[in-house]
């Protein structure tokens, strides 16, 4: 795809207010777009449907600016390098302060605006008003109201941005900062001037203390940027209170006399249903039978359904019953080369274990995963059950934000550590990212154990996930105790519950899976290929010999499930799909050891990159050190335990 | 210490549906977070809804809901609004 570089308009706002929806809708790009905040932890870049010449950015929220979180550090990172042609602000249209006080930033910046206020239908049902018309006049750009979700005002927005403005300032500041401002901006229209943002804007920036701003001023200036720092430490020593303070305060105060302006409020009625029902689901008292009752909605939908009923149409009465014999009596009768028919319909034949394991076995799974997990996050409980979890959180030194990438790994542990970006403090995310390589089993690892255990009893399913809370709590609690650092107390917005919308979680399901299958097809082929090779050469039977020890001897498996192990060196399901595969020559007692041992396993190749991008080589390696005999001394210990107690 | 000053309490210790308004953020706070509840629109003199105290504090401030961690909410000093007190 080819983009003009100069031709970007990029969307912006504060997370949750629908900007990945909206991007969606002008694109037809698939995000990973949630009704939880922070979930666009980096910019995407796709081709507008209305011209393919201008390229759409959608930008993680922000919170505020100066950027201060990751977050908001890669928007201004957006900001500064790309040669924007306009900003869509979009902005909650029941929020209107807090959209407003944004505004009050990007307007200094001298960039051509549309501001789109969303969930038009939220403000109105809860009797707020905006006048429209009148909020364009005043700012000077057009604004719009929207329905991203129902796809309301899309073609307005479209037609509008032709007529984007760079707004009129809503303010003006104290005298003296404006006197700095004045400083800061002449300096850097000299020294810095910036091809696309006004200097004035980079300067209300820089001296609220953006680091991504002062990076590339520095970047720019060269050696004299120093005068600059002494201009800046010039005027904080010069105002009254923390000058990033005082400039939040002024534009907080300038949007709030705005907003006051052009909003109606109807006279408050009772709460609405949806308020009503996200406070049960915080509730002291019923928060937590919901919560078990919305994990065992789950189980029965994606281990019951996905994992026994789906699989086994798929496995049993397509693939094995169909498929595999029809060709595999092709590949006989049209290929003569014996090691070409085996590599596709061999005991490791591409066709007979890679694709019937990638589509057969984990399909349903994720499939049946990511729908429940889509109608979850759109009806806005994730958010909530961060509140419910936080107190365990607090155990093992995080809080419970960190409960989303942990949720998320229930679906992808890759999508998952990439999430971790949500999280404030680099001590968070190091001991997130440890704790979803080390115990949280992705949709299709945790689809084979519940398929696999929940064929031998309700109490190997207990054993199993009892042992995964353990050693998530006991590797968290060290985990906080080892690594330097404090626990940041949970502060987070409670986005309005809503219905989902069947079609939007269906779009998103269907954009997950994509990702999910050309990763795991292509990696399932090659592990295929690798076992067909070891097999081959005689490596496999000398590691399954090498791995006796270990895997009969302390973990009391049967010899052959060393090739699982093998496996599991590539994907952590195509290691537990191996352990299934051979279900019927297990114990119960092999068979929670087994996967209690696969789950606690090296984390998958893809996921491991992800920890080397997140974490660098070092950390990652170091992590990955500690988990392999780690998992191999847990599944010991069980295999022990377990046997002192039902010999 | 004023009369009005004595009037402010923790948000932490406001009965659930009670109506405050908000007095100040307390030193304790972490710098970041001050700005964060700042920037989720908790300034001074700003109306506040106590929905609930546990297991987390959760108010309505216009319309967003927060949760807020006991630990912060004992540091954010409110009134008693008047007109509903």
């Amino acid at each position: 795809m080819t983009l003009s570089a100069s031709n970007a308009i990029l969307l912006v706002g504060h997370p949750n207010v629908g900007k990945s929806v909206l991007f969606h809708r002008l694109t037809g790009a698939y995000v990973n777009v949630s009704n939880y905040p922070g979930t666009t932890v980096e910019v995407t870049r796709a081709s507008a449907r209305f011209d393919h010449q201008v390229a759409l950015l959608d930008t993680p929220g922000v919170l505020a600016l100066p950027s201060r979180s990751d977050d908001e550090r890669a928007t201004m990172r957006a900001l500064l390098k790309e040669s924007t042609r306009s900003l869509v602000q979009v902005g909650d249209a029941k929020n209107l302060r807090r959209t407003l006080t944004l505004t009050a930033l990007l307007a200094e910046l001298g960039v051509p605006m549309v501001l789109a206020l969303n969930m038009h239908d939220e403000a109105a049902a809860r009797g707020v008003t905006v006048d429209i018309a009148a909020l364009g006049e005043e700012l000077g750009m057009p604004v719009l109201a929207t329905v991203a979700t129902g796809g309301e005002g899309i073609g307005e927005l479209t037609a509008s941005l032709g007529q984007a403005r760079a707004p009129q300032a809503l303010l003006r500041y104290d005298a003296a900062i404006e006197d700095d401002i004045g400083q800061v901006s002449a300096w850097i229209s000299r020294h810095a001037a910036h091809p696309h943002l006004a200097a004035r804007g980079l300067a209300i920036l820089y001296l609220g203390g953006d680091s991504e701003v002062a990076d590339w001023l520095r970047e720019t200036a060269g050696e004299q940027f120093a005068e600059l720092a002494a201009l800046r430490q010039a005027a904080a020593s010069r105002a009254e209170g923390d000058l990033p303070t005082l400039l939040a305060r002024e534009r907080t105060e300038a949007a709030d006399a705005l907003a006051a302006s052009v909003i109606q409020r109807a006279v408050k009625s009772s709460p609405l249903l949806s308020q009503r029902i996200g406070q049960y689901v915080v509730h002291p008292l019923w928060g937590i039978p919901i919560l078990l009752g919305v994990l065992f909605a789950v189980y029965e939908f994606v281990g019951v359904f996905g994992a026994t009923t789906l699989v086994g149409l798929m496995e049993e009465d397509l693939f094995e019953g169909i498929l595999n014999p029809a060709f595999t009596h092709f590949v006989t009768a049209a290929v003569d080369l014996p090691w070409l028919q085996e590599l596709l319909v061999g005991q490791y034949g591409l066709w007979t274990m890679g694709m019937t394991y990638a589509l057969a076995l984990i399909l349903p799974i994720v499939t049946t995963f990511f729908f429940a997990f889509g109608v979850l996050e759109d009806s806005g409980y994730l958010p909530r059950l961060t509140v419910i979890a936080n107190r365990l959180f607090a155990m093992i030194g995080l809080n419970g934000r960190a409960v989303l990438p942990m949720v998320l790994g229930l679906g992808c542990v890759t999508m998952a550590t990439l999430t971790t970006r949500i999280l404030h403090s680099p001590r968070e995310r190091l001991i997130t990212i440890f704790l979803l390589a080390l115990a949280i089993p992705c949709s299709a690892q945790l689809g084979v154990v519940l398929g696999m255990l929940g064929g031998v009893s309700f109490t190997a399913v207990l054993i199993w996930a009892l042992a995964m809370v353990g050693v998530l709590l006991l590797a968290g609690f060290l985990a906080a105790r080892l690594i330097p650092g404090r626990r940041i107390p949970l502060v987070t917005e409670l986005p309005p519950m809503r219905l989902p919308i069947l079609g939007n979680v269906l779009k998103k399901t269907g954009g997950r899976l994509k990702w999910y299958l050309i990763e795991v097809i292509p990696l399932f082929l090659l592990g295929t290929f690798i076992m067909y090779a070891l097999d081959k050469t005689g490596a496999l039977p000398a590691i399954i010999e090498a791995g006796e020890p270990l895997v009969t001897g302390w973990l009391g498996l049967p010899k052959e499930a060393s090739a699982a192990f093998v496996m599991g060196f590539l994907r952590r399901d195509f290691g537990a799909t191996g352990l299934f595969a051979m279900a019927h020559s297990l114990s119960p007692i092999q068979a929670v050891v087994g996967m209690i041992t696969i789950t606690l396993f090296i984390p998958c190749f893809a996921s491991l990159m992800m920890m080397v991008k997140e974490q660098g080589a070092k950390t990652a390696l170091l992590m990955v050190g500690l988990i392999v005999p780690f998992a191999f001394f847990i599944g010991g210990l069980f295999n022990i335990a377990l046997r002192a107690l039902w010999s | 210490m004023s009369a009005k000053h004595e009037a402010r309490l923790p948000l932490a210790f406001i009965q659930p549906g009670s109506e405050v308004r908000l007095a100040a953020l307390g030193d304790e706070i972490d710098p970041l977070q001050r700005e964060q509840l700042t920037a989720y629109g908790l300034a001074e003199n700003r109306p506040l809804r106590v929905l609930q105290q546990r297991p987390m504090t959760v108010i309505l401030a216009d319309e967003v809901e927060l949760a807020l961690e006991h630990a912060v909410a004992r540091h954010i000093w409110v009134e008693k609004d008047v007109a509903n007190a």
